[in-house]
């Protein structure tokens, strides 16, 4: 690169590194409040049922029991959208649901209270599968929503909210077609993002309409803009602790939250409801559901004339942002396919399994990975290079696309072929590819096979950002920003932006706590904002106290702010570097200079990741193993290569590429158990297992952030599914369409035992 | 966890008399590993009064090799079984089979004894109780066996009757290819027993008041060549999907004898007599691997969902005879 | 009948500071049910060491106890009395000041992303350099192989053990 930065690009240690390292983190569970209680939930054994009677009496006599909370006297405060999920019902939709709340003095009071809590239940039938939820017949979840649908017409971003994809003409479209793909696929594995650090939330109330809230969560300000409005608007302080990962699912805790506040409004004290890890896995937060029926056409040369069809989605037993993630879907689909025609409707369908929520990969990849065996169906046909294919069809700088709040979009980011070329040759594809379901190395019963995918997401300039930086006399700068850190590294990363723009040592910037009560208003790390959007409003802040500093300085210093400059704490002349002038000088010890900053939506630079993939599967035992990994994207510029390489590295973890090869809820659809709710039953990759991993990571910098620089994290996950998919297909020679590709599927596949 | 006592143990006898004394209400603690999952999530209707912990008795962890064979203290922990220099010359197939289990920090926790002894890990049984309560099943003596419907991906295709939960211990059909024998210590005194007869359907033959003390294995002979493959999902962590244990006796190029025990596909560890049969006397080559693979799964009885077990059994089958990985 | 009987209090040692503890219920005390996760980071306040499974499944909680790496959720903690055990706070020299030579490896290396399963992976890594002080890089792998970390900071972790490794030979 031309520019020549100090700290920007540079791996420099993460400013909480000490503190991580030497165990000194405080994450949510190594928090205390004085005389904090420990809130604990009774959980259904019944997937769907009325409670027909619930009694208390024992379990409120008990030593140490403070509260017994049920839906009878639980605060009415709802969530799901629309508003429509209760603290505690007189029903319970899924094996797990809440039915009653216990605070105690100790976790063993607690406990032994739920045990004395007594419950009639009237069973109710239940329904897993999205499409025989939405028949007339089938049992109903909520009153409110007939059939099981849950309103896509809901304006979460604006009244134009994206709920389906509707533009030219699709018949004529599929005229113009050589080949199409068509069938139903399904991404159905609702897999666990599963951060380590299991959800948890302190609530303790200052008075009758003002509560604080500690907990780890990725996006501090989301337990007060979005909790208040559920909760019949207190005043709402969030803390945010360190965040033990979160990969979408900790942005807020709202099961959890309501739990906590609850138990505390009624105890007067502070509670915390701590979830152990199997109520992580049974009843917080799961990938939606994703089956999509329909079509897509195309040219001999790849051009696409046309997509249509019905994603159904299956939010679980309720979401609080389905359509939020169905409008993200809507777009993102858009920016992988060039296309003039689409029809692409969409329908939310509850069905009586633990909750969805927000999971990295926010919609886009639930429906990509859904929607990709058609497509390759379609490039199979017509015999195409998928990654040409990619390559061309991948949104360009001019294209146009719907986003999440409705309105068109032009592209003005950048062409990310350069990357799609590069990634090539470091994987190789071009030796490796030997055609659609064609291996690329047979030895014995091993086939090698390879395969790619891409997604991109035009959130990295989404929703609002603001920031304040100060400057103290004594040489160091504040950035007050909401951030929180699960995990990404931003919080260094923006006082890397902030100290290049002052020019001031790393060590010299700090940031405020991730608390709503002390800074301005952040949407929070999502959607690979950090970089861009909030990056930008930290950098603003940071060029307007810059400014701020110079113009007071320019009175000190007889000389008109342009002429000045300020390096390591210090303001001088231009053209006389060697009478630098301290800060102290310039303000006074007892005044700082504060700047702002904002940042405002802007949809019109989207992200691009491209992932390759190659696995060897052994036709004898159904083992899929992932070998390599080639993922390239384009930055724009690194602001931490480390911390931008863990994010990439990333995408097998957190529900992404292994959900195409082991990663899986299990369910029992006959009794609605969640069966793998342990570390051993969930497989997630170890250290034995890694797959040999190459990231490319150009840096073609974009015009419209000030280190040319665009968010890539959130991304990476996306497209693993659907490339592990085509190579497990092209090893084996077979097309495989289902997730996760276990032994099982891979032997069915093959004729080595009979179909279900 | 919900409250229990724990008393030290001094010695087998004293294990044994608190074990009477608490009248079926005391539980045996070794690493540990296995035991602590089942009291936290509570997955058994009866829960403990005390723990008797058993690593407090002095010398029960000494691994003894001698010309007569290896002696292995119940308390021995696998860590040290799987780097024993002994073991891993003259009975790789139990160093193997050590070294499968989970990850180093259970091994070094977990005892041999303890890993004969496990729990199963049927994901039914196994069902955290605060997640809307345990599932009572055949196994607990109550209700039906959830598998049989449910999703069965991980239980027997063999040797499945009333409950289809596999035996999880990877060391027991390395032992049991090794003749291995155990001994029990109990009010009784001491008894003696082939390891293979240790395991039943339901679990093993341990009465309430008896413990395991000592594994016994009689020394290979020179032409001994042994095989421990474990299919999993990941290398790491995992029970096994099927797993198999070979020792074989090879003379001249000629099997002279064969024990081959499979494991993760039934109830108990699983003498694949059928194959032993069949490679006995010959060669071993390919047709006769494949034979043996064949004979191996004759008679299984897959449920709806691990029928796929079958084929990876034969894979192992012929992996473990033709020493192929 | 005479029997071990649990006594009233147990001794343990952790990070070179000797604690006696009574055996009981109590807030301050250490019940028979507590694991030493639990009294390390309830009753010590020691909460570097983290809980994420609490089914010894993630490796989050490992400590050493004399010197060997095990995993503190499924250990209980009376079983512990007499025992040596040192947490990611009794790293460094001294201790919890300036960083152990893994802690800087890990700091050099940004071996880590939200950090929650980092005090295991160190504790573990500690055992294996004290063990295995050059190891190969498959035995870093396979020393850390039931150690959970979601986010994937495995590459950036192996790379640092191995510099560890390396400064140390």
């Amino acid at each position: 690169m031309a520019t020549k930065y100090r700290f920007i690009g540079k791996a420099t240690p993460r400013k909480d590194a000490l503190e991580i390292v030497q165990g000194k983190a405080q994450f949510i569970d190594d928090v205390k409040r004085p005389g904090m209680l420990c809130g604990k939930v009774l959980r259904s054994p019944y997937p769907h049922a009325g409670i027909l009677k619930i009694d208390t009496t024992k379990a409120e006599a008990l030593p140490g029991v403070r509260a017994v909370l049920t839906y009878k006297n639980v605060p009415d405060w709802k969530g799901g959208v629309p508003r429509h999920v209760k603290v505690l019902d007189n029903k319970v939709r899924f094996v797990g649901d809440g039915v009653a709340l216990v605070a105690a003095d100790t976790e063993e009071q607690a406990n032994k209270a739920l045990e004395q809590i007594e419950v009639v239940y009237e069973e109710l039938p239940a329904v897993y599968d999205v499409e025989e939820a939405i028949q007339p017949d089938a049992p109903q979840l909520y009153e409110e929503f007939p059939r099981n649908l849950v309103p896509t017409n809901v304006k979460v971003f604006g009244p134009k909210t994206l709920s389906n994809v509707v533009m030219g003409d699709v018949d004529k479209g599929f005229k113009e077609a050589d080949f199409i793909g068509e069938g139903t696929y399904a991404y159905e594995n609702v897999a666990n993002p599963l951060p380590l650090e299991p959800p948890g939330v302190i609530a303790e109330w200052q008075g009758p309409d003002q509560l604080t809230v500690w907990s780890a969560t990725q996006s501090a300000s989301w337990h007060r803009f979005i909790m208040v409005s559920k909760m019949g608007f207190p005043d709402i302080r969030a803390i945010s602790t360190h965040c033990g990962g979160s990969f979408g699912s900790k942005n807020y805790s709202a099961q959890p939250l309501f739990y906590a506040a609850a138990l505390s409004k009624v105890t007067g004290k502070p509670v915390k409801v701590m979830y152990t890890k199997e109520e992580q896995f049974g009843a917080f937060v799961l990938r939606l559901g994703s089956r999509f029926r329909g079509k897509v056409g195309i040219k001999k040369d790849g051009t696409v004339t046309a997509v249509s069809g019905e994603w159904f989605v299956d939010t679980g037993a309720f979401s609080d942002m389905a359509q939020a993630q169905v409008a993200v879907g809507c777009g993102e689909a858009q920016l992988m396919l060039r296309c003039a025609n689409w029809d692409l409707q969409t329908k939310l369908v509850l069905t009586n399994r633990s909750a969805s929520g927000v999971v990295r990969g926010f919609g886009g990849q639930e429906l990509e990975s859904a929607f990709h065996p058609i497509l390759s169906i379609a490039m199979e046909q017509a015999n195409l290079d998928p990654v040409e294919f990619f390559k061309k069809n991948y949104v360009k700088p001019g294209d146009g696309y719907y986003w999440r709040e409705g309105n068109w979009w032009v592209c003005r980011g950048k062409d990310y072929s350069k990357a799609v070329v590069e990634g090539a040759k470091a994987f190789k594809w071009k030796d490796k590819w030997k055609g659609w379901l064609v291996p690329t190395a047979v030895d014995g019963s091993k086939r090698v096979g390879v395969g790619v995918g891409v997604h991109g997401n035009a959130d990295v300039g989404e929703d609002d950002s603001e920031a304040y930086v100060r400057l103290n006399p004594d040489g160091t700068a504040v950035i007050h920003a909401c951030v929180s850190e699960s995990g990404m590294g931003q919080r260094s990363s923006l006082c890397k932006m902030a100290a290049e723009v002052l020019q001031i040592p790393l060590e010299r910037v700090d940031m405020t706590p991730p608390d709503t009560l002390i800074n301005p208003f952040d949407f929070g790390l999502v959607g690979s904002r950090g970089t861009y959007a909030v990056g930008s409003a930290v950098i603003a802040a940071a060029e307007d106290a810059r400014r701020k500093i110079l113009e007071v300085a320019s009175s000190v210093l007889h000389a008109p702010p342009e002429e000045l400059e300020t390096t390591d704490g210090k303001v001088y002349v231009k053209t006389k570097p060697d009478s630098p002038v301290p800060w102290s000088r310039i303000t006074g010890i007892m005044q700082t200079c504060t700047g702002f900053g904002r940042f405002t939506p802007d949809y019109s630079v989207p992200n691009f990741l491209i992932l390759f993939v190659q696995v060897e599967v052994d036709i004898e035992t159904g083992k899929v193993v992932l070998q390599h990994v080639v993922a390239a994207t384009d930055a724009g510029q690194v602001i931490d290569p480390p911390s931008l390489e863990g994010q990439i590295y990333g995408s097998f973890g957190s529900a992404g590429t292994d959900t195409a090869i082991f990663e899986e809820s299990v369910t029992d659809r006959k009794n609605g158990h969640l069966l793998n709710m342990n570390m051993i039953d969930y497989k997630w990759r170890t250290f034995s297992d890694l797959p040999e991993f190459r990231n490319v990571i150009l840096e073609t910098g974009i015009p419209s952030h000030r280190f040319k620089a665009v968010g890539v994290g959130e991304i990476a996950t996306s497209p693993g599914p659907s490339a592990v998919l085509m190579a497990a297909s092209n090893a084996v020679g077979k097309r495989l369409c289902e997730y996760p590709l276990t032994p099982e599927k891979i032997l069915k596949a093959l004729g080595k035992i009979k179909g279900a | 966890m919900m409250p229990f006592d724990h008393v030290n143990a001094g010695s087998p006898g004293e294990a044994v008399d608190l074990l009477t004394s608490y009248g079926g209400k005391g539980r045996l603690i070794a690493g540990g590993t296995d035991v602590l999952g089942i009291l936290k999530d509570r997955i058994l209707p009866d829960y403990p009064d005390v723990l008797i912990n058993l690593k407090t008795i002095p010398g029960m962890d000494s691994i003894k090799e001698s010309g007569e064979g290896l002696n292995i203290g119940a308390l021995a922990k696998l860590a040290d079984i799987a780097s024993s220099p002994e073991i891993k010359a003259e009975y790789p197939a139990l160093s193997l089979a050590a070294e499968s289990v989970a990850s180093p920090e259970i091994r070094t926790m977990a005892t041999i004894g303890g890993n004969l002894c496990q729990d199963v890990r049927c994901w039914y049984y196994r069902y955290p109780h605060h997640m809307g309560g345990r599932m009572l099943c055949f196994r607990k003596g109550v209700g039906p066996c959830y598998a049989v419907k449910g999703d069965n991906r991980y239980h027997a295709v063999m040797g499945g009757k009333k409950c289809f939960a596999v035996c999880p211990s990877d060391t027991a059909i390395a032992l049991c290819a090794l003749q291995a024998k155990i001994s029990i210590f109990g009010g009784e005194g001491t008894r003696t027993l082939p390891l293979e007869k240790f395991f039943t359907p339901m679990g093993n033959v341990l009465r309430s008041n008896e413990l395991v003390k000592e594994i016994l294995i009689p020394k290979p002979t020179q032409e001994t060549r042994q095989a421990f493959i474990k299919f999993t999902e990941r290398k790491p962590v995992d029970f096994a999907v099927a797993s198999i244990a070979c020792v074989l006796e090879i003379l001249g190029g000629r099997c002279m004898d064969a024990r081959i025990y499979l494991g993760g596909v039934a109830p108990m560890p699983w003498h694949a007599e059928a194959a032993e049969r069949i490679i006995k006397g010959g060669s071993l080559d390919d047709p006769t691997a494949e034979e043996a693979a064949l004979a191996s799964v004759a008679g299984a009885k897959p449920l709806k969902g691990n029928a796929y077990k079958i084929e990876i059994v034969k894979a192992l089958v012929k992996r473990a005879l033709l020493r192929r990985q | 009948m005479s029997y071990v009987k649990e006594k009233a209090t147990i001794t343990l040692t952790v990070n070179g500071e000797t604690h006696e503890l009574e055996v009981g219920p109590g807030p301050s005390q250490v019940a028979p049910w507590h694991t030493l996760a639990q009294t390390l980071r309830e009753t010590l306040g020691l909460t570097g060491t983290k809980i994420g499974c609490d089914h010894g499944g993630c490796g989050s909680c490992t400590v050493l106890v004399d010197g060997k790496a095990i995993l503190s959720c499924i250990t209980l903690s009376v079983e512990c009395d007499g025992k040596s055990v040192t947490t990611i706070e009794g790293l460094g020299s001294p201790p919890g000041r300036a960083p152990d030579p893994i802690q800087q490896a890990f700091i050099d290396h940004t071996a880590f992303q939200c950090g929650f399963c980092t005090p295991g992976i160190i504790m573990a890594s500690k055992a294996l350099l004290e063990k295995t002080p050059s190891p190969h890089e498959s035995e870093v792998k396979d020393a850390l192989s039931g150690h959970f970390c979601r986010c994937i900071s495995h590459y950036h972790v192996v790379r640092a053990v191995m510099a560890a490794a390396k400064k140390g030979s």
